[in-house]
């Protein structure tokens, strides 16, 4: 006996409609819809509503048939073959709302579908039914209109969080908005596209007017003056058609794209980070789909890229976000042509000269920024005189304070910072093995062992409160005793390490002392 | 110095560029080169004795195709030789009694009936390269101290077309004064060559050592200290660039170097002059045509095949084991006899791997020809889709022959 294996209808639709991710897919699915009814101009109307939102979508296509409306509501019965919307999903989003009405006049004919309740119903496991009348009409005025009432928008749909910005966006990199095809001299359709919010959602504009066509920022082979040289500069890289061949077939690339600077890519309706916004685009229809900043070779960075890379052989998931045929050969092929095309960019000659100029633009605001920290520095030694910040500044300092103090025998003699003990000193003929710190502190912070170090120079001791603490808990299992009065520290552990303390701050400061000018001289220069 | 020497010997002549690769005529003692073209390394002398084409291994083998030996079955491989690069220090590798020395040296190589069907362009290096990071140039074996006197005797007693002075190249670890010490014992080399070489019949390179252009212009100055420049300019014929031997696999390097060396030729008046390139891998050809060298030689045809390494095309190699040898249409894999050798049944070593040796440097010349042949193609689109076949799968060269295409041949975009 053969059985026929069951579907619950309900639950189908349920995780369809719950299933796509992102609501603008809404957006995106009507628009190839109209683009496909050969629409010159689509509006789009979202009010905000307590539970979600309202949206009416309405374009003057050749409309819709009882084939049509049929496959626009039945789930997996798409009269596509291959475009966006073949698999019959996408608009059974629209189950997530109130109320469903559309209104289409083909050839002479006006036909009206209304569904009421279908989330609720659907939820109640019930297949939610549309009423479908039509009647004749004169012909001409041809047309679709979608309303969709209290859509249970979900996240990314909210009125907080929808702006002209997000949907101008969405619009260029995610729907045939952004389609690229034009620069192949495709006899592609052009159509006007009005968004409209209302003003709870955006009243940043009265309405979002674009066309169904991506256009590159405006090419500036030359760099600008100023702090950011290569900001706005940017190439066009003019389409290329590209035949491949791949085990079992031949395919065609279509590229085409632009290398530009922050500036020139802030002219294009970003949103959010560049980093996610940019590279290489692989598409299909000349919609974008996925990534593949791989075919960018790791020293270039593909921020600075937006090329689009078409080929209609990628096969897409339900959703229409990721490519499914991976590993397939045409793919992979695909891949290689693209990233040998690629290859070319990083290369050009223009490409190399506009990271020169980013570099030397970075040069030149390293040097403005050097003078300012200089004159910073400078002023703080007019007015502070010598004060050591750093390890080697301690060393200068003593070899300092030994240049204006006879009686001192001390000289550097090896410094190596990176090491345990940083310095050999010779003191009083003698080599000793010297820890540099500007404050004491360092010497236990740094939690080096002590048991060969002789001598700690410091240019001061620092706060004695924490001093006294490592006298107080010992430092790893041995006992510390502080005698700076004496100049030493006694470090017990197993034996007893004594290391003599150079303090260079005082050192300098008993000789020089400050000029009412602000000069500081040496004791002896004036006495 | 006077250079009393027959000029009318040797004459270079460019008949088409695309970009900077130029494509000519190279001709010494009525004897011309198509050029671009490549001198393959052949040692016409290898220890043994005219019946064994006097010996060498894989160059036994290879010689014996150039003369149509019995051996190996097939006319001689004429056109395949219509060029040979051999090195004076070749002979130092063989331990050779001072007999045999002098029995090699006692008659010239085209006048030696052997070899008569060889009638290419014979280019004699120095063996300066021997000097490399200091090491000797030793002639103890046959009694000989090898300088420039010496060797210029060598080079000339072989029936050389062309030869270099004796050299002392520099090594990519060498400091400023190393450069200099190396450049000063060249440039003293130099001033003899040109005094022994005063009625040398055939064509005389100067050597040029420098990873860049300062470096080169250095050398240049250091030459030019020993020897006035117009004695230069009158006594030499072309620029052998050397050094490049240990920087073979670094295409960045070798770009540079020869891009700098075309430069400097600018600057200092030999732009006309013909520019040799020194030791290079095969590789590397399209892009030293690409930037306009006109000739170089090699021996990776012999070394892939001492590695097992049968070329598919200049950029491919497979294992010998794994070729299928009919899909090749050289008369080489077109031999019964020889496919059976190289694919193992041969009693010597030199009778496997010396036909894949001649196969590989048939691929190479034939590579070289269609370079060439696109060189005189209308604009640089030919040589630009021939830099598109051949390196747009090889990942590692492509980066460069972009930069030769951007830098030469006039971009992609």
């Amino acid at each position: 006996m053969k059985k026929a294996p069951k579907v619950n209808e309900v639950n189908e639709f349920l995780e369809i409609a719950s299933d796509f991710e992102d609501p603008l897919e809404v957006i995106r699915e009507s628009l190839s819809n109209s683009y496909d009814a050969e629409a010159d101009s689509v509006d789009i109307t979202i009010r905000s509503r307590p539970d979600g939102s309202d949206i009416i979508i309405e374009d003057n296509g050749h409309g819709m048939n009882e084939r049509d409306l049929e496959s626009f509501f039945d789930l997996g019965n798409s009269r596509k073959t291959d475009s966006i919307g073949y698999k019959g999903h996408g608009t059974k989003i629209f189950y997530k709302s109130d109320h469903i009405e559309v209104t289409t006049v083909h050839e002479g004919t006006s036909y009206r579908a209304v569904m009421s309740e279908p989330w609720e119903k659907l939820n109640n496991k019930t297949l939610p039914e549309y009423e479908l009348t039509k009647n004749s009409v004169r012909k001409g005025n041809p047309g679709t209109k979608i309303k969709i009432t209290n859509f249970r928008s979900g996240q990314g749909f909210d009125a907080e969080e929808l702006t002209y910005n997000k949907i101008h966006h969405y619009l260029k990199w995610k729907t045939i908005a952004g389609s690229t095809s034009h620069y192949f001299g495709d006899q592609q359709q052009e159509m006007e596209i009005t968004v409209d919010l209302d003003t709870e959602i955006d009243e940043t504009r009265e309405k979002l007017v674009t066309t169904n066509r991506f256009k590159f920022p405006e090419e500036q082979l030359e760099p600008d003056e100023g702090d950011y040289p290569a900001e706005r500069m940017c190439k066009h890289y003019p389409a290329r058609e590209i035949d491949i061949e791949y085990e079992g077939g031949t395919t065609t690339l279509q590229i085409v794209g632009m290398v530009g600077g922050k500036a020139t890519r802030n002219e294009l309706p970003t949103y959010g980070r560049h980093s996610a916004q940019f590279g290489i685009w692989l598409a299909k229809d000349h919609i974008k789909v996925e990534r593949l900043n791989e075919a960018i070779s790791h020293d270039n960075e593909f921020i600075h890229f937006f090329f689009v890379a078409n080929c209609q052989d990628i096969e897409l998931s339900a959703n229409r976000e990721t490519i499914r045929n991976k590993s397939s050969s045409v793919y992979q092929a695909l891949k290689e042509e693209i990233g040998y095309y690629i290859s070319k960019v990083t290369r050009d000659p223009w490409f190399k000269s506009y990271l020169q100029i980013r570099k030397e633009g970075k040069h030149r605001r390293r040097s403005a920024s050097q003078q300012s920290s200089l004159a910073d520095r400078r002023q703080r030694v007019e007015s502070d005189g010598f004060s050591a910040t750093n390890q080697t500044e301690v060393l200068l300092g003593l070899e300092r304070a030994v240049n204006r103090n006879d009686s001192l025998s001390l000289s550097v003699e090896d410094f190596d910072p990176e090491s345990d003990v940083h310095a050999i000193v010779r003191q009083d003929g003698r080599l000793r093995n010297t820890a540099v710190h500007t404050h004491l502190t360092g010497l236990f912070e740094e939690e080096t062992p002590l048991e060969n170090t002789e001598l700690a120079v410091c240019w001061e001791y620092g706060d004695r409160a924490e001093l006294r603490e490592y006298e107080r808990n010992g430092y790893f299992g041995g006992e510390v005793s502080l005698r700076l009065e004496q100049g030493e520290i006694q470090y017990e552990n197993s034996e007893s390490t004594f290391i003599d303390v150079i303090e260079v701050k005082p050192l300098m400061d008993s000789n020089p002392r400050k000029m009412a000018n602000g000069q500081i001289v040496h004791s002896d220069m004036t006495d | 110095m006077s250079q009393a020497r027959n000029k009318q010997s040797f004459s270079f002549n460019i008949h088409a560029q695309a970009g900077d690769a130029r494509a000519g005529k190279l001709t010494v003692n009525e004897t011309s080169l198509e050029t671009p073209n490549l001198f393959p390394v052949l040692n016409f002398y290898a220890g043994g004795m005219e019946r064994s084409v006097y010996g060498g291994g894989i160059h036994r083998t290879i010689k014996e195709f150039m003369i149509g030996a019995d051996r190996v079955g097939v006319d001689p491989l004429t056109q395949y030789f219509d060029a040979a690069m051999m090195s004076v220090s070749s002979l130092t590798d063989y331990h050779l009694s001072r007999e045999r020395y002098e029995d090699y040296l006692a008659v010239p190589i085209k006048e030696r009936e052997l070899f008569d069907p060889f009638s290419g362009l014979l280019f004699t290096d120095s063996g300066g390269f021997k000097f490399l990071n200091d090491a000797e140039f030793d002639g103890s074996d046959f009694e000989v101290e090898m300088d420039q006197e010496t060797v210029y005797g060598i080079q000339e007693a072989l029936g050389s077309d062309i030869i270099v002075n004796l050299d002392h190249p520099i090594a990519p670890n060498d400091t400023h004064s190393d450069r200099i010490r190396k450049a000063k014992q060249t440039a003293a080399n130099i001033h003899k060559f040109l005094s022994v070489s005063r009625d040398f019949e055939g064509a005389k390179y100067l050597t040029l050592h420098g990873y860049n252009y300062s470096m080169m212009d250095e050398f240049l100055s250091a030459v030019t200290d020993e020897v006035p420049e117009g004695v230069l300019r009158e006594g030499f014929d072309g620029i052998a660039l050397g050094s490049l031997v240990p920087k073979k696999d670094d295409r960045g390097a070798l770009i540079k170097a020869v891009t700098d060396c075309r430069e400097l030729m600018d600057d200092w008046g030999m732009s006309d002059w013909p520019l040799h390139v020194l030791g290079i891998s095969s590789r590397a050809i399209p892009l030293l045509i690409g930037l306009g060298a006109d000739t170089f030689d090699s021996s990776t045809h012999l070394h892939n095949a001492i590695n097992g390494k049968y070329s598919l095309s200049l950029m491919e190699q497979a294992p010998k084991d794994e070729v299928d040898f009919s899909k090749c249409d050289c008369p080489v894999c077109q031999s019964d006899l020889l496919v059976e050798r190289m694919k193992g049944n041969a009693e010597y070593q030199k009778d496997i791997l010396g036909p894949i040796a001649m196969h590989n440097l048939i691929i190479q010349k034939r590579e070289v020809a269609e370079i060439r042949q696109r060189i005189y193609e209308d604009g640089t689109d030919a040589l630009v889709e021939y830099f598109e076949e051949t390196f747009s799968r090889d990942k590692t060269m492509r980066r460069f022959a972009h930069d030769v295409v951007n830098q030469s041949l006039g971009g992609y975009f």
